[in-house]
């Protein structure tokens, strides 16, 4: 089984990432992060705010390897930029080893394993590399 | 919203800092005491005729004020924590200046002062959470954008690099920069990058400091015997936040109608400035905000840096000071500290950096968040 420590931003359940947005019925603003509380475009509140569920696919904004971090992540990484078909740009973690992706191309997710949780579980997390014509 | 101009003229008159330089053991207190004194003798004023006094800091402690300022003397003047990252001084010289323009008080000091001891995001405590968290930090933030940019504009590494070999010849000369040694492109561009196309020498030093400025009203500079051929006007004061764009970065995006606001409301246009200080973090952030101000055309500004238009002598000299990434950026000095550099210009008292016949000039600071904060000077009369 599939899980994640960030379930409030990706859903698990099918075999390809979907992201969690939230569409405002107001304006039409889809957000992510997803938006809690009130729209940052037009102020609507939370009640405008529909969960939705969007592929984890686009095209590539931006990317950066990570050669130097202090964290726990092991260097080099590469954080990418991607322009998601339904819309926002989302920064998120670009594949290992996924290099010759350039500005411009289609870029789709799959789950990347890092871990497993207390239940045996493998946890995961979307990571972006060139779309499969 | 009604403009700084529409209220008394505010001038700069007196500047003063601590060098910025590596965390020490020396207290803030020390740093932040030692800029003010400059600033009062600069002024040719005493610490008694200082009416109210705004701090801008970010990552030293909670309630800083008064157990600075007390080693002056404890007049009993409200002070009061200016915090808005990166932009924390310039907030704080925008609250002196306002309260001075306002006719509230004639003599307001705006401090900033830091150390690099915490710092702390708004975003675990407002429970939002991203797919990268801290494996994005602000480095690799710029490194996109540098990506991007370096797409869209054909722009080289080459040309970033030039941005830090510009700014750290122009700090050599500038005794209160944290970095003073000039570099070559060979040597910015040496291994290894930090994130993206981003080496060391292209990311700005945070440390510590403190710059003060000392703002007044006519009235203040008559009564008080100032000399009035070094005061320095402030022209505008413009603050604007992040709003929701498609796609442009919002940096930028904030930079360009922040800018032009307050150009606007200075009666100035982007080509009679002379001098620039602005927030060059990082290199790349110096392209793409001289564009987002007017100074050179869209995809233009590695050209025009190439081309030595933003050298001191240059079109307009951007980043005189060193800039972030030579004088370095201890957080609430920062914005303070750019005040300090323009006015110096448009006095004409810059000695090795001088930029000829400077009379008008602009600071620049953006802070996460996002915020942006705008002053324009001009040399009185």
């Amino acid at each position: 089984m599939r899980a994640t420590t960030r379930a409030e931003l990706v859903d698990v359940e099918p075999e390809e990432p979907f992201l969690r947005v939230t569409r405002c019925r107001a304006c039409g603003r889809v957000a992510f992060p997803p938006m809690t509380i009130g729209c940052d475009a037009c102020g609507a509140g939370e009640e405008e705010l529909a969960p939705v569920t969007v592929r984890a696919a686009g095209v590539l904004h931006a990317s950066a390897t990570v050669h130097r971090h202090h964290g726990e992540q092991a260097v080099p990484f590469t954080i990418v930029e991607v322009r998601l078909d339904a819309g926002p740009i989302v920064r998120a973690m670009g594949a290992p080893g996924g290099g010759g992706v350039r500005v411009g191309d289609r870029v789709a997710a799959r789950w990347q394993v890092t871990g497993a949780d207390g239940d045996g579980n493998e946890l995961v997390e979307p990571v972006f590399e060139k779309e499969s014509p | 919203m009604r403009p700084l101009s529409s209220l008394r003229p505010v001038h700069v008159v007196g500047v003063g800092l601590h060098p910025y330089q590596r965390p020490s053991s020396t207290p803030y207190t020390a740093l932040g005491v030692h800029a003010i004194r400059a600033a009062l003798r600069d002024a040719e004023i005493a610490w008694s005729e200082v009416e109210s006094a705004y701090t801008g800091t970010a990552s030293t402690a909670m309630a800083l004020s008064r157990l600075m300022y007390r080693h002056l003397g404890s007049t009993g003047i409200p002070m009061v924590q200016v915090e808005n990252a990166s932009a924390s001084g310039s907030s704080a010289l925008r609250q002196a200046a306002f309260e001075v323009a306002a006719g509230l008080s004639d003599v307001s000091i705006a401090v900033g002062v830091d150390k690099p001891l915490t710092f702390s995001l708004p975003q675990a405590a407002a429970g939002v959470h991203d797919l990268v968290g801290s494996r994005a930090a602000a480095v690799t933030h710029f490194a996109l954008l540098a990506d991007r940019y370096l797409h869209e504009t054909g722009t080289t590494p080459e040309h970033l690099a030039a941005v830090a070999v510009k700014n750290h010849r122009n700090g050599a000369l500038n005794p209160y920069a944290q970095r003073r040694t000039p570099c070559s492109i060979e040597e910015v561009l040496e291994p290894p990058r930090i994130s993206g196309v981003l080496t060391r020498l292209q990311c700005t030093p945070v440390g510590e400091g403190a710059a003060a400025v000392v703002v007044a009203s006519d009235d203040a500079i008559e009564r008080l015997g100032i000399d009035r051929a070094r005061a320095v006007t402030i022209c505008s004061s413009a603050s604007r936040s992040e709003q929701v764009y498609d796609g442009e970065n919002f940096d930028v995006a904030l930079t360009r109608a922040t800018v032009a606001q307050a150009l606007y409301e200075a009666g100035v246009e982007p080509g009679e400035l002379d001098v620039v200080e602005l927030h060059d973090a990082f290199t790349i952030e110096e392209l793409l905000y001289v564009e987002a101000m007017g100074l050179c055309e869209p995809g233009g500004a590695a050209e025009a840096v190439a081309a030595g238009r933003f050298d001191i002598g240059g079109q307009v000299a951007v980043s005189a000071s060193g800039g972030l990434l030579s004088m370095g950026h201890p957080i609430g000095p920062t914005g303070i500290g750019q005040i300090c550099e323009i006015t110096t210009q448009l006095r004409g008292e810059g000695g090795a950096r001088q930029h000829p016949r400077a009379r008008t000039g602009l600071a620049h600071m953006v802070g996460v968040g996002a915020v942006c904060v705008v002053h324009v000077l001009r040399r009185a009369g």
